[in-house]
């Protein structure tokens, strides 16, 4: 019985691993990605690197934005207030044509040149919770699945160790690849394996009533908005009157919301039917200071100004999901853990790839032997997910730097063009892996190495701010430190690829 | 700069923690200089002193974040120590021989 049980959790694993290690593989890296995506905003956006704002921000000089917003019909109006990690103001309206977003100079009030880049927090974090596949939520499902599915792994990976204990800190360098690559999947999958459970069954949490919406549509009767209210405290909002009205004071409904709050910072502010007699106002409160996202607002009436409603802390129930929630999306200000999530997100992606690296070691020989195209197949899979998410990753990048702005090209404007780069390059990437199996992680390596390299360049031959120059300004930080993780991961990968074209492991790899 | 400390003592607890108790395993006792197995009362020193520190390294984590990001920056930080003391016996394993060598005599 044993030996059953633990076969089929092999089987599981195995299967799990190379079917989905892949999506896993993206989600993990694009999540990992994730905890700086502020950062990379101000990388890819060179116009809002820009020092904190010395004096309060009016949000009354948002007015002519507002109106502009009012007139287009738009259904609601955003302000993304500035915080710790990013100096600029985010304003977001839509009409017929899609969304406007402008960035705003706290300092002066200026809006800002269109940067014509959905940067990290709208390209990269979409994609590691949806994939930008918008269709009948299949993103958010595909990813939904892909964590169930490291759930699973999770779980089978610790049945499955034969040594779990006596193998706990045993990393041997020196032995041959098969036994190399198996070491470090099982050192960072189990010393990892607290952070990587956590995260991923965080992620679904976070999505409990897309991935379970039978519980709320049956007690709620299919009201969205209705359990929304009760399950986050959001106020239910009025529909449109079709008469137009007026707009009260935002500074006086922002201090209003500082005061109930007893002088907490803002997140943002949102107007439901702008320009509209029934415009509601809602204001977020800026909770860095706790693990938890408690999504407290404020909702005023928007023609009057009035306080309709406001929340602090949160319901019992919901308290848990919270926490959960707030552990996933680290909103709030500790740097040290924000690093260490960025650093343990890397570990899940060597837990990933060394998995693959296994699953091909081990069956290299036999199935060269019994003449299988599993090998082949799965190998191509593996360095297009690996070594070509990393490649399509840095030539988002190196695009973001070479396209001028406004640059427009194929009917599609630049910011288009930077995704269409990153994923044409990974296709690409995928049809370089099967044309050359023998070669493709040496060759991706070296490439990886070179974009990565070309973009720490880019940066300082495009916007002036080389190292010495952004390690000197606090506000240029985040571009050091991209620049570093940047030249860090080009010299990594160049070591690997030298590694890699050593004579003996090219040798081995033609003659399997 | 009390923070900074404390966060260096809070990685150095995980570090020394998770040190002591690889060198507790027979693998690591023996490729650290050591006999093939690891002395019973050495063993045991090492056993206690590694968890003494793990849980040092809570109590630290605790009063410099209270329990929400203590409890959490603790959760992490163990996993970046054992790491650390992974990456420490592959490549670095001579930092580790002295205090073998000394747990040697006295066991």
């Amino acid at each position: 019985m044993e030996q059953g049980f633990r076969a089929s959790m092999n089987w599981l694993h195995t299967w799990a691993g190379v079917v989905l290690g892949g999506l896993l593989f993206a989600i993990f890296w694009m999540g990992t990605l994730a905890v700086f995506d502020r950062e990379i905003d101000r990388w890819m956006a060179p116009m809002i690197r820009l020092p904190a704002a010395e004096k309060p921000f009016s949000l009354e000089s948002l007015r002519p934005l507002y109106e502009t917003a009012a007139a287009a019909k738009s259904p609601f109006f955003s302000v993304g207030l500035p915080t710790d990690r990013d100096a600029a103001i985010r304003v977001l309206w839509s009409d017929q044509s899609g969304q406007t977003h402008r960035f705003i100079d706290p300092n002066t009030g200026a809006v800002l040149p269109d940067p014509g880049t959905l940067a990290g927090t709208r390209f990269i974090f979409p994609f590691h919770y949806m994939l930008h596949i918008r269709a009948e939520n299949i993103g958010y499902w595909l990813v939904g699945l892909a964590a169930m599915a490291m759930m699973a792994l999770c779980v089978s990976g610790v049945i499955i160790h034969r040594k779990i204990f006596t193998d706990f800190f045993t990393f041997r360098p020196d032995r041959k690849p098969r036994r190399l690559v198996l070491d470090l999947h099982n050192v960072t999958g189990v010393l990892g394996w607290p952070f990587h459970f956590l995260i991923t069954l965080s992620g679904l949490v976070i999505f409990w009533s897309t991935y379970f919406p039978s519980a709320w549509q049956l007690t709620y009767n299919g009201d969205r908005l209705a359990f929304f209210a009760d399950a986050y405290g959001n106020v239910v909002p009025k529909g449109r009157s079709g008469e137009s009205g007026g707009m009260a004071s935002f500074d006086a409904m922002a201090s209003e919301a500082r005061r109930v709050w007893e002088g907490s910072a803002l997140r943002y502010v949102f107007v439901r039917n702008p320009g509209d007699a029934k415009s509601i106002v809602q204001i977020g409160r800026l909770d860095e200071g706790i693990v938890s996202s408690t999504y407290d607002a404020a909702y005023f009436d928007g023609p009057t100004g009035a306080l309709i409603s406001y929340k602090s802390g949160t319901a019992p129930v919901m308290s848990v999901q919270r926490f959960l929630a707030g552990f996933h999306f680290i909103q709030f200000r500790h740097w040290s853990l924000r690093w260490i999530y960025f650093g343990l997100g890397l570990t899940g992606c060597v837990l990933i790839a060394t998995g693959y690296l296994f699953w091909l070691e081990s069956r290299r020989k036999k199935h060269a032997q019994l003449g299988l195209k599993g090998v082949r197949i799965v190998e191509g899979l593996a360095v297009g997910s690996v070594t070509g998410m990393l490649i399509a990753t840095a030539a988002f990048f190196v695009a973001n730097r070479l396209l001028p702005l406004g640059a427009e090209a194929f009917g599609l404007d630049r910011a288009a063009l930077e995704v269409w780069t990153f994923y044409l390059v990974w296709l690409a990437t995928f049809a370089h892996a099967w044309a050359r199996p023998q070669r493709a992680w040496m060759e991706q390596c070296w490439t990886v190495a070179a974009l990565a390299c070309a973009a720490a360049l880019l940066n300082w031959i495009t916007t002036g701010d080389h190292l010495v120059r952004s390690l000197s300004y606090r506000h240029l930080w985040p571009i050091a430190g991209m620049d570093i993780l940047l030249l860090a991961g080009s010299a990594i990968a160049a070591v690997s690829a030298l590694r890699l074209s050593r004579p003996s492991r090219v040798a081995r790899v033609r003659h399997a | 700069m009390p923070d900074a400390l404390l966060l260096l003592g809070i990685f150095a607890g995980a570090y020394l923690g998770f040190a002591a108790l690889a060198m507790s395993q027979d693998r690591h006792w023996h490729h650290l200089g050591g006999a093939r197995h690891c002395p019973r009362r050495a063993c045991m020193a090492l056993r206690c002193a590694g968890w003494a520190l793990l849980l040092a390294s809570l109590v630290l984590a605790l009063m410099r974040d209270g329990a929400g990001f203590g409890s959490l920056l603790w959760a992490t930080v163990i996993t970046v120590g054992a790491l650390s003391v992974v990456a420490t016996l592959s490549w670095r394993a001579h930092w580790l021989r002295p205090a073998a060598r000394l747990l040697q005599h006295l066991g």
